[in-house]
């Protein structure tokens, strides 16, 4: 049997009469890449929030690597790394003083937070762009990897990736596939949101959907597309509009 | 707390290495004192402009009040018509203007009483009271002078003295009493005029050191709109780390602020001793921390980085103008009541007393206490009312 990195049970949270996350349960196991899809509003951004000790749940419990998050938050976030879907930077510093300084902030020395930051920009591919010149003056995937980086300063166990490859070439893109894939092999466990259902597909182990806030379904993508059809035949998207439906949302 | 340094370090960094808000924060100091200086350092001596409105053109007594008044050096006569002066009082182009009635002369000379009018917008201005209260010595003057030669020429009508004569001799004794008065007033003067570095270096690096209010609440609120509060909570950094760096950053950028206008006055006008200097920079440094805090407790209330401007230029202003910086407010009044609740008004009196007065920190125990109160009190009631985000911690 699989050790559950982290379990989350029965969560609730509302924003005024808005009930954004209602009685959401999954665990993840440790080393696994888990996907939370679901249509924009779905509650899969506040889902990661509570899980990364931003927000706390109106009801419910989390346990990430034995630890509870409502007793233990402060041990929690030694052991977490979060990537936000927006490219949240200080712009006009350079990519290692980013690192750097959300090393710090990790807890790290300044010898380990800079020694980290060089490797993370390495396995960016942006070793060579680490001191010279702002952020903002980078590319949409070079900042995307930057944003990616700094979520790896403190060497965490669990890293939340939320929509890490929104807006960026196929060319960026792949290459963070590889550097996530990279990072399951070496043992990390993620949870992974995004709304490119090919690359839930091609990454994660398990995906959960999501919709007005509850996990509609949750299985292995292979057994998701067994569900509705042919899994030879019928791609991950189809999937996601028959249990979602082809309505727009927010 | 070693994190809260950290913060507080890059917020030094950001400062150092934006050219503009660097040159903008340093050279404005001084470029605003020699403003400053420029405006109110000048002589003081008052000169004012007299609106007439003359409808008794010709009349004796119109005409000699009007000759009595262009005799005095510091005020300028300018007759205008009613029109006029009805339109440039309703554009507040002036504030007060003598209007002297038809028949003003008239009335005077028959031994009735006269009018002279006042048209003010308000109670006319600092301007308008001091012309206003001239000509009202000077219509007295004239009034007591009519009155003299009418009592006289009454008390000896059956004398048969002639008339003229009465009013010749009357008039030679009232020229004698006005060129040797029986009651002189000295003006016994001791030193010259107060040194208006003094009286304005304090309100003008109070002021100063009250754009970091503004500055704080925005650094807050940057860090919430770009997202990297969210990700420095996710940390292992915890709000009260944040908040003390970010109150250390802003502290110190106020307190340099101040300090290099210190160094500014000494240097140009010898205005300090080695000691009162140094009791300046422990007044500059509590200042400074009592308005990063005010800046704190608007960027936790505030969403939006132009709900912080506002919100803190409205306190910002308010607070000048309650301090007293360059209006004088009086013991007494409700403004005075009011400028109690303004942190300015103890930082300006603490500067004022050591930079003025010759006093020490011992003489502004009071307000430094007060200013290291508020720091405490808003560093507590900021962090108090802060949220990372809606539904957060």
């Amino acid at each position: 049997m699989t050790e559950s990195f982290l379990t989350a049970m029965d969560l609730y949270k509302s924003f005024s009469e808005n009930k954004a996350v209602n009685g959401v349960s999954f665990s993840i196991d440790k080393g696994e890449i888990f996907g939370l899809l679901g249509p924009n509003g779905a509650g899969k951004t506040t889902t990661i929030r509570i899980l990364s000790t931003i927000i706390q749940p109106d009801r419910g419990e989390v346990n990430i690597a034995g630890y509870s998050l409502k007793k233990e938050a402060d041990k929690v976030r030694g052991l977490i790394g979060i990537c936000p879907q927006e490219l949240t930077l200080y712009a006009e510093m350079s990519a290692f003083d980013n690192l750097v300084f959300f090393g710090r902030m990790a807890g790290l020395s300044s010898d380990k937070a800079r020694g980290q930051a060089l490797r993370n920009l390495e396995l960016m591919g942006l070793a060579d762009r680490a001191k010279k010149g702002r952020v903002d003056k980078f590319s949409g995937g070079m900042k995307r990897r930057v944003n990616l980086a700094i979520a790896l300063m403190g060497q965490p166990q669990l890293l939340f990736l939320d929509e890490p490859t929104v807006g960026i070439d196929p060319q960026s893109r792949n290459n963070i596939y590889e550097i996530i894939e990279g990072l399951r092999d070496q043992g990390m466990t993620i949870l992974y949101t995004t709304h490119y259902m090919e690359e839930a597909d091609r990454l994660c182990k398990r995906i959960a959907i999501m919709d007005g806030g509850k996990i509609i379904a949750l299985d292995t993508p292979h057994n998701l597309k067994k569900q509705s059809g042919d899994p030879e035949h019928i791609t991950l998207e189809e999937v996601f509009l028959k249990l979602t439906g082809r309505s727009l949302r927010d | 707390m070693k994190k809260a340094f950290f913060i507080a370090l890059k917020e030094v960094r950001d400062f150092l290495r934006d050219k503009g808000d660097l040159s903008f924060s340093l050279l404005l100091p001084v470029i605003i004192f020699a403003l400053m200086y420029g405006a109110f350092g000048s002589s003081s001596q008052f000169n004012g402009t007299a609106y007439i409105v003359n409808e008794d053109p010709g009349g004796r007594y119109s005409e000699l009040l009007i000759q009595r008044l262009s005799n005095y050096k510091a005020i300028t006569i300018q007759q205008i018509s009613p029109s006029e002066a009805e339109r440039k009082l309703n554009r507040s182009d002036i504030q007060m203007v003598l209007v002297i009635p038809s028949g003003f002369s008239a009335s005077l000379e028959a031994g009735q009483n006269a009018r002279l009018i006042f048209q003010q917008r308000g109670n006319g201005g600092t301007e308008g009271q001091i012309i206003a209260n001239l000509i009202r010595g000077e219509a007295e003057g004239i009034g007591q002078e009519i009155q003299v030669q009418s009592q006289v020429k009454t008390a000896l009508a059956t004398t048969g003295i002639d008339q003229s004569q009465i009013e010749t001799t009357v008039q030679k004794f009232m020229d004698r009493e006005e060129s040797a008065p029986i009651v002189t007033v000295v003006e016994n003067t001791i030193g010259d005029s107060p040194d208006p570095v003094n009286q304005f270096l304090p309100g003008i690096m109070t002021m100063f050191v009250l754009f970091s209010v503004n500055l704080t609440a925005q650094a807050l609120v940057e860090e919430r709109r770009r997202g990297t509060l969210e990700r420095l909570i996710a940390s292992r950094l915890n709000v009260n780390e944040l908040f003390f760096g970010k109150f250390l950053a802003y502290t110190a950028r106020g307190f340099v602020q101040t300090v290099i206008l210190l160094l500014l006055a000494w240097a140009a006008f010898q205005l300090f001793t080695p000691l009162s200097f140094l009791e300046c920079l422990v007044l500059a440094l509590l200042f400074a921390a009592a308005c990063s805090t005010l800046g704190l407790i608007i960027g936790s209330l505030v969403r939006t980085e132009n709900q912080a401007t506002w919100t803190a230029v409205f306190f910002t202003m308010l607070m000048v103008m309650l301090s007293g910086t360059f209006v004088a407010i009086t013991k007494g009044t409700t403004l005075y009541t009011l400028s109690r609740f303004s942190i300015n008004t103890y930082a300006n009196e603490a500067f004022r007393t050591i930079i003025s007065q010759g006093g020490n920190l011992g003489d502004v125990s009071l307000e430094m206490l007060i200013m290291a109160g508020v720091a405490l009190a808003g560093l507590v009631v900021s962090r108090l009312l802060f949220r990372v985000s809606q539904g957060g911690k």
